[in-house]
């Protein structure tokens, strides 16, 4: 039976928290680097939790969050970042974008005569903890110098630094003077988000690296993606593959989410372990998400003889947002409760 | 052409002087000079500027979304109807079944009958820049459509089995871009009706190699067979609806399931049929090649509804 798909405006507001903490949480987790912890996470993550998270996102925030889509890198713990300091850092940033394009530095977006405007801000609410620092959003926008006062300025780049649900130990371990927003999304020209990247990294002596989204990841998005569908009606799961073929070939194979679910239901119950925490959580294992895919392509292979395995799955997607084999993520939102995961310890983020 | 195309158009032309339209279509250079001399310049600039969009339509026939329609039950003298026949047929039995319609027909050197239905209603003439483009070859049963609205696909459906000598049409279940694959797929089983300009399969002009196991020729051997050899029609995608029951012998809980499990599939290519035929000849479809995608090309479809009593709809 179909969902009804009535929401009331509170849950909307946890809903897309939740969205975000999955869609961003999932991807940073899994996607940041060295093996040992690799392993541990790739092998368990905590499943949904359905609690009553109270609005405290604002919604005007979340508008700039959601419906878009986002490139994302990690970055390494920030050295003497203060969030009392964000309006000296806008200025900061406008100066030094300023600079560089007096140096003849291509920043790709409007002429010459363009002024650039910093803001930083921060985003409150999407810290799910206490030890989480709260996301900075960083927007340049720009104005041509001959425009008119009532013209309002464009933004032309966002990006974000945010934390979300890090390991408290590894948060509390990390010395004073540095604060812990590993995952960084960017939107907009290429040369501006470089830019912001470079003046990060020389102000708090960090590091960038990109976030590319993988199979892995990719294939818990589905899952997580589909579990959801217990709460919320993620309405379809999308899933793109491409075969290796001349000329290559693109499989779109698109599963109703009612019966998604009673696939992800049945390899789970079927699953040896099922640990339940204490409060009531329960341990989503990798094994699971392979049945779960493994069932999917089995559907497939019995109609098409073809082995999607021989392929590369390349996007999953679902009523409640995209993800790309290429780093890029979009939390469409306006959908329903979606309950937070587990982000993979900040740790990884050390190069 | 796209509407916003269309619309720069219609303004480029009202902005060109009446009396420099012809010098300037000459020294734009784009028309051949048979198409130059089809244009009748004594005619309004609305006028002249719907039968551009039409010439552009014509000799781009790769765009839009053509649908795929089968003639069936064909009546006795069927197989007789010649171009004039059928000309003066469709023109007059749809008028009949609408009103303020405009038609134009014309047969091009590939042996293809072009029509042209331009729409009108009540209150405004038939409008040919939004009009229904329809290619038919005379004594075969397949008819491509294109830009069709639903209020007057019934008319124009009509109209069509009638000046064939049809009892019936239906849809064939073949869509897609480029009018040549689709026509170029459904034509390779009408080789008899055109033996000189659809040739049959290049004889094993496949690039076999040096492929030592057997297994791998008998691959390449289905493949070709499955899909044909040489140069494929360039279809692009094909949609399968599933709604077959799941069996997973691993999975009992959805094996018992008595509901279908419902999922649709689309594969898409720049040439889908030799994506296919490669999947075959690799390995990675297993041969022999399941009905479902040989269905494509035996066929002539891509368009299936696949249920558990009938297996390759």
């Amino acid at each position: 039976t179909p969902h009804s798909g009535v929401v009331k405006r509170r849950s909307k507001s946890q809903s897309y928290r939740r969205s975000i903490r999955t869609c961003f949480g999932v991807a940073s987790g899994l996607s940041l680097t060295p093996a040992l912890t690799a392993r541990r996470m790739n092998i368990c993550r905590k499943a949904p939790r359905s609690q009553n998270i109270t609005e405290k996102v604002k919604p005007e925030h979340l508008a700039l969050l959601v419906k878009t889509e986002w490139q994302l890198s990690y970055v390494t713990p920030l050295y003497q970042f203060r969030h009392t300091q964000l309006k000296t850092y806008a200025r900061q940033l406008s100066a030094f974008i300023a600079a560089e394009k007096q140096q003849g530095l291509a920043v790709e977006v409007g002429g010459l005569q363009n002024t650039f405007k910093v803001s930083f801000s921060v985003l409150q609410g999407l810290a799910e903890t206490n030890d989480d620092p709260e996301t900075v959003l960083i927007q340049v926008q720009s104005k041509p110098m001959f425009a008119r006062q009532e013209d309002p300025p464009k933004t032309v780049w966002s990006g974000w630094l945010s934390c979300i649900n890090g390991n408290p130990e590894y948060l509390q371990s990390l010395p004073k003077d540095f604060t812990c927003l590993p995952l960084f999304c960017s939107k907009g020209a290429e040369g501006l988000s470089s830019l912001v990247k470079s003046w990060l990294q020389r102000t708090f002596d960090c590091c960038f690296g990109p976030l590319d989204i993988n199979q892995t990841t990719l294939q818990w998005l589905a899952a997580l993606w589909t579990n959801c569908h217990m709460e919320t009606n993620i309405q379809k799961l999308k899933m793109i593959w491409t075969l290796p073929v001349v000329p290559p070939l693109q499989v779109t194979y698109t599963v109703d989410s009612d019966d998604a679910l009673e696939l992800w239901r049945s390899t789970r119950e079927s699953s040896a372990e099922k640990s339940r925490g204490a409060e009531d959580e329960v341990c989503i294992d990798f094994s699971e998400v392979t049945r779960f895919m493994q069932g999917l392509m089995s559907h497939f292979y019995r109609h098409f003889r073809v082995d999607l395995s021989a392929g590369e799955l390349n996007q999953v997607s679902s009523a409640l947002g995209s993800a790309k084999l290429n780093g890029k993520i979009k939390q469409i939102s306006d959908q329903h409760l979606q309950p937070a995961h587990r982000m993979c310890p900040p740790e990884n983020a050390h190069l | 052409m796209d509407n916003l195309a269309k619309h720069l158009l219609q303004r480029l032309m009202r902005r060109i002087p009446a009396s420099m339209l012809k010098s300037t279509l000459d020294k734009w250079g784009r028309l051949t000079a048979e198409k130059r001399k089809s244009l009748d310049f004594t005619q309004s600039k609305w006028t002249i500027t719907q039968e551009l969009v039409a010439l552009y339509v014509t000799e781009n026939p790769n765009q839009g979304m053509w649908h795929t329609f089968q003639l069936l039950d064909p009546e006795d003298d069927a197989h007789s109807v010649e171009l004039m026949q059928f000309k003066e047929q469709f023109k007059s039995h749809l008028s009949e079944l609408k009103r303020n319609v405009s038609v134009k027909i014309k047969k091009h050197t590939d042996e293809a009958v072009w029509i042209r239905v331009a729409w009108g209603d009540g209150l405004s003439r038939p409008n040919h820049l939004k009009a229904t483009y329809v290619v038919h070859y005379l004594q075969t049963p397949y008819v491509f459509v294109n830009a069709l609205s639903s209020k007057n696909k019934p008319l124009l459906l009509q109209a069509l089995t009638l000046s064939t000598k049809h009892q019936q049409i239906k849809a064939a279940n073949l869509s897609g871009q480029k009018l040549t694959a689709l026509r170029d797929l459904l034509m390779r089983q009408y080789q008899q009706v055109f033996p000189t300009k659809y040739p049959s399969p290049l004889p094993e002009k496949l690039r076999i190699e040096k492929v030592q196991a057997e297994a791998s020729a008998s691959r390449h051997r289905m493949a070709g067979e499955t899909f044909g050899d040489g140069m494929l029609p360039a279809l692009q995608s094909a949609f399968f609806q599933l709604e077959t029951k799941f069996k997973d012998p691993t999975n009992e809980a959805m094996t018992q399931r008595d509901e279908p499990f419902i999922c649709s599939v689309k594969f898409s290519s720049s040439n889908l049929l030799e994506s296919l035929r490669h999947c075959a000849s690799s390995g990675i479809a297993s041969t022999p090649v399941t009905p479902l995608l040989s269905s494509i090309p035996l066929k002539g479809r891509n368009y299936f509804v696949i249920t558990d009593n009938v297996p390759t709809a």
